[in-house]
């Protein structure tokens, strides 16, 4: 023994817990979370079956089963078709830009000068802002009259319609977008660009490599895992684009910027068809799922490239 | 060009310490390293400062049109006295559905986003935990169906809750907001914490173990202390991004419970649309965020990425 | 009575097989040290008698009482890790005392400050109680996990490789260090390491651990001249035991071994071996001396190269195809020399050229199932 010889009680079964007592011990932990996961995933269960039927919050009675019939009338109906594509075009449209733009950001930022140290730490102010507010800040700005960038542009002889025109719309929702969430894929590729190691670039500076050789064949395959995170992460929540739109043009003018989650609100909230805006839900949620199946997998091969390099 | 390229990257790899290439700053002005002028850096900084004057004008404006007193809001852009009168007058009840005060507006965030967070730290720390340190059957589909909440299409939920909350009275109320709002904070916080439990080498807990603590004692005293920044900075995160909600507020609130984010909006409406006041109440409704989101930028990437990039 | 017993334990993650049917019985008191290359098992074994693993079928015992699916907070057991495990945010002297704050053993902060200046003056860290566990070197580190282990009372002691991160020097100093401390002396401990001049040097006993198995159980005599197979053999001494490859050969009433190429023709002092049976002769380098000696066996053959050792050297020579080193204190040896090499005929190893088996070894008590031997009948209590 050693020298501390204070006498502990020796009980023969002292500690002994029955096997299934330890088992259990991880579902014990999850419980609370299963909970409430169920507590939200029965709305959704709810809302799924919402699609199958008929249901109209201002004749609750007449509510039955249709079974597929909502899909088949979405999927003839040309509205449906131009939401979709909106919803596509935009969700492409703006992740290309962000992705783009941020990496040019995030390659200007990583030369650490005293301005870009300053700077960096600004990055994220548009992407803190709430999607709602940024839509409202640029909203003023776009106004005709009170707004600044008319006024800012005139000189160069530009007079946007912003909102006015359904070419213009899309492009200001997704100008907003853009100006929202660029810093997220800067950040993302910021911080992939600091975890390079260094001996690479400096056997390609001994061999004489310029720099857009270095980028190209050095540095972009390096960064691969950590743009392909920013883009899969934005092109799915671009899908579900919502907050801009509708404080920006509501879908209009017209249906020019009606993405599927702004066409599924004015149809639940505004005309009262639950069933339909379900529908429309649905099939955006199953192309979700689907995307975050191999999200996962894209995921756990970026964080094993980005550790092995 | 390749001349040219070779400095450049020389002072790429040669600015750097230790071995990562791009985290050092430049150690000496291209200046003294070449003659002429440095068009070059002068290019990127450039570049640098357009790419911010893009990203920090729109705020700075919405500061000046906030200060714009009410007569001058349509006759001039950057000449005039300013003022806090259009401060003064969201907080004193202007705007807004049935009398609803801005300040109120602000309240409701504060409420609905802390509870929210409170909520998803005490369900989820023991389940990032559970997560970490065990492989259990059922365990891998929970997750996932976790991730799989961050990209569902909120209107999905939000439809049904119409129906659920208005028989079971919650529509329109905080309790109403925060259980919705589970879907924003709970996976943030299992997702970025079960990867901070699983940076924790289990050796430390088994130490504990065998020191005569038990395994809740081990967890508390030696798991959870070490994890505690982690646990700081989702937990603030997670707050920004409930606080920023927009759609389950916009659709499942009216007056009682409404955030700052919709309450924002209602200075636009009506006849006379209220454009100093809406730059003020935006102003107002992003400062919280913005203000924790600089205090844990370090750990943004991770965060964002629900720990998949440590960053 | 503080023994350690593990009975047919055998432990499984998945398809892997960690731990076959491992038996093994430490005296009260008794170092006892588990040698083994790592993926041996040699930590699973440590685990398992801690409680940080189930085993997947066995019994564990200590002092008698079956612990196999006690709490390891119970079971009175104290561990130093591998990576010494010291928590990060405690201070030195935070990271001692925690032991001492938990409910099983807990002492008064006096008390506890008395035990904590004790036991850091014996280890020599007793002015570093208020740094911080990422301002120490490694040597130091590792002193402060084993004061925590040794400032609380314990029935078993546990050491996974406590030293395998300290540079030589150091190393060797806290070998013995380590022996000679009191706590250790008189606790039941079982040392784990892959390091075989550690395991002579400490252990009242060693068991030799390979993929699972026991592969012998004994003292340093026992494993470096009864050595139960090849593995063993090898597993002890530097520069590793000589190998030649051959068969027995019999003349009339004796056996003869011949080595494969011819060149080595030995008598052997073996039990009566069939003609043909292959037989690997182990020679260890030091047994073997450089000239003819009366009463030994000589080989001759021719020096190939000469490495200094110090005040020894260690001098290859060729003989045919074999290579054998030696190790001699002779200073005017040169390569290309012809020499011959004597070696006592009892020193001469026999194994089994198919299954590496000792062919002695069977005529030894059973040292792999140390059931029956109690380490008190063989005298070390």
């Amino acid at each position: 023994m050693s020298s501390v010889s204070a006498p502990i009680a020796r009980d023969s079964h002292a500690g002994t817990l029955p096997v299934w007592r330890r088992s259990a011990r991880p579902y014990l932990l999850v419980l609370p979370a299963i909970a409430l996961t169920i507590g939200i995933l029965y709305p959704f269960v709810l809302g799924a079956m919402y699609a199958f039927q008929n249901y109209r919050a201002n004749r609750p009675d007449s509510t039955r089963w249709i079974g597929l019939e909502n899909f088949q009338n979405i999927f003839s109906d040309p509205e449906f078709f131009q939401t979709a594509l909106l919803t596509a075009q935009f969700a492409v449209a703006a992740t290309v830009v962000e992705t783009l733009l941020g990496i040019s950001v995030a390659l200007l930022l990583a030369r650490s000068s005293t301005l870009s140290r300053f700077l960096e730490r600004l990055l994220i102010v548009p992407l803190m802002i709430a999607p709602v507010i940024a839509a409202i800040i640029w909203r003023l700005m776009m106004l005709p009259t009170v707004g600044v960038l008319n006024y800012l542009l005139s000189p160069l002889g530009i007079r946007p319609e912003w909102t006015g025109s359904p070419r213009w719309a899309l492009f200001s929702i997704i100008l907003v977008d853009v100006w929202t969430y660029t810093p997220f894929v800067a950040l993302l590729v910021l911080a992939g660009l600091r975890s390079l190691p260094r001996a690479p670039f400096e056997a390609a500076a001994v061999e004489g490599a310029s720099f857009w050789y270095t980028f190209r064949n050095l540095t972009l395959p390096m960064l691969w895992p950590y743009i392909l995170v920013a883009v899969i992460f934005r092109f799915m929540d671009s899908l579900k684009i919502f907050d801009i739109i509708q404080v920006l043009t509501q879908g209009g003018p017209g249906d020019a910027t009606m993405s599927l989650q702004v066409r599924a609100f004015e149809q639940a909230i505004t005309f009262s068809r639950y069933s339909l805006g379900s529908t429309y839900m649905l099939i955006l949620w199953v192309v979700v799922y689907i995307a975050t199946r191999g999200l996962i997998v894209v995921l756990s091969r970026a964080q094993a490239r980005a550790a092995g390099v | 060009m390749a001349r040219e390229g070779i400095v450049a990257v020389q002072q790429e790899t040669q600015a750097t310490a230790g071995d990562r290439a791009f985290t050092t700053p430049v150690s000496e002005p291209i200046q003294s390293r070449r003659r002429g002028v440095p068009w070059r850096d002068l290019a990127i900084s450039a570049l640098t400062v357009l790419y911010f004057v893009f990203a920090l004008f729109p705020v700075v404006w919405m500061i000046i049109l906030s200060l714009k007193p009410q007569d001058k809001l349509f006759t001039t852009y950057f000449q005039f006295e300013p003022t806090l009168a259009a401060y003064r007058e969201i907080f004193s009840g202007a705007g807004g559905q049935g009398g609803a005060t801005f300040l109120r507006f602000f309240v409701n965030s504060l409420v609905v986003s802390l509870g929210a967070v409170l909520v998803s730290l005490v369900v989820g720390v023991p389940a990032a935990y559970a997560f970490a340190r065990w492989n259990f059957r059922g365990g891998e589909s929970l997750l996932f169906t976790l991730l799989s909440f961050r990209f569902a299409p909120e209107l999905m939920v939000i439809i049904p809750l119409l129906v659920i909350y208005r028989r079971l009275g919650l529509f329109d109320t905080h309790l109403g907001l925060i259980w919705v709002y589970q879907l924003i904070t709970l996976p943030l916080i299992v997702w970025i914490l079960r990867s901070y439990f699983q940076d924790l080498t289990p050796e430390l807990e088994q130490s504990a173990l065998l020191d005569g603590y038990n395994r809740p004692q081990a967890f508390l005293k030696i798991a959870v202390p070490l994890i505690l920044p982690g646990l700081a900075a989702s937990g603030l995160l997670a707050f920004i991004f409930a606080w920023n909600s927009f759609i389950f507020p916009f659709a499942l609130t009216g007056s009682n419970a409404q955030t700052v984010t919709v309450g924002s909006l209602s200075f636009l409406g009506g006849a006379t649309p209220r454009y100093n006041l809406t730059a003020a109440a935006a102003l107002i409704a992003l400062i919280p965020p913005l203000l924790l989101a600089l205090s844990i930028q370090r750990f943004l990437v991770r965060g964002l990425t629900f720990g998949a990039v440590k960053g | 009575m503080a023994t350690l017993t593990l009975r047919a334990i055998r432990k499984e993650y998945g398809k892997l097989v960690a731990l076959d049917g491992l038996d093994l019985d430490v005296g009260d008191g008794e170092f006892f040290v588990l040698l083994g290359p790592s993926g041996a098992g040699k930590t699973t074994t440590l685990k398992c008698v801690a409680g940080l693993e189930t085993p997947t079928a066995g019994r564990v015992e200590i002092g008698g009482r079956d612990v196999t699916d006690a709490e390891p907070n119970t079971r009175h057991v104290a561990m130093a890790f591998e990576n010494y495990a010291l928590y990060p945010q405690y201070s030195v002297y935070d990271n001692i005392a925690f032991p001492l704050r938990s409910k099983r053993y807990y002492r008064p902060p006096v008390e506890a400050r008395s035990v904590i200046e004790r036991v850091t003056t014996t280890l020599g860290i007793a002015h570093l109680l208020e740094r911080m566990p990422r301002e120490l070197s490694g040597g130091q580190r590792q002193r402060v996990a084993l004061a925590r282990v040794l400032v609380r009372p314990a029935d078993v002691l546990l050491l996974d490789e406590p030293l395998s991160h300290l540079d030589a020097k150091l190393r060797a100093t806290m070998r013995a260090e380590l022996k000679s401390l009191g706590d250790v002396q008189r606790t039941t401990s079982v040392y784990v390491t892959h390091d075989y001049l550690e395991a002579l040097a400490l252990g009242d006993r060693i068991a030799v651990l390979r993929e699972g198995s026991l592969v012998q159980v004994g003292t340093r005599e026992d494993l470096w001249h009864r050595p139960v197979d090849l593995f063993v053999a090898r597993a002890f001494g530097q520069p590793q035991i000589n190998v030649i490859p051959g068969e027995i050969v019999s003349a009339t009433g004796s056996s003869t071994f011949h080595s494969r190429d011819g060149t080595v023709t030995l008598p052997l002092q073996a039990p009566l071996l069939a003609a043909g049976t292959p037989v690997d002769l182990g020679l260890r380098p030091r047994d073997l001396i450089l000239g003819e000696m009366p009463g030994m066996l000589p080989i001759r053959g021719q020096v190939y190269v000469v490495e200094p050792l110090g005040r020894q050297r260690e001098v290859t020579v060729e003989i045919g195809e074999n290579r054998v080193a030696v190790v001699t204190p002779q200073e005017d040896i040169a390569s290309g020399d012809q020499v011959t090499i004597s070696v006592a005929p009892e020193r001469v190893l026999m194994f089994d050229g198919a299954t590496g088996r000792n062919i002695m070894s069977d005529g030894l008590p059973e040292s792999r199932m140390e059931r029956a031997v109690h380490p008190e009948a063989v005298g070390y209590a």
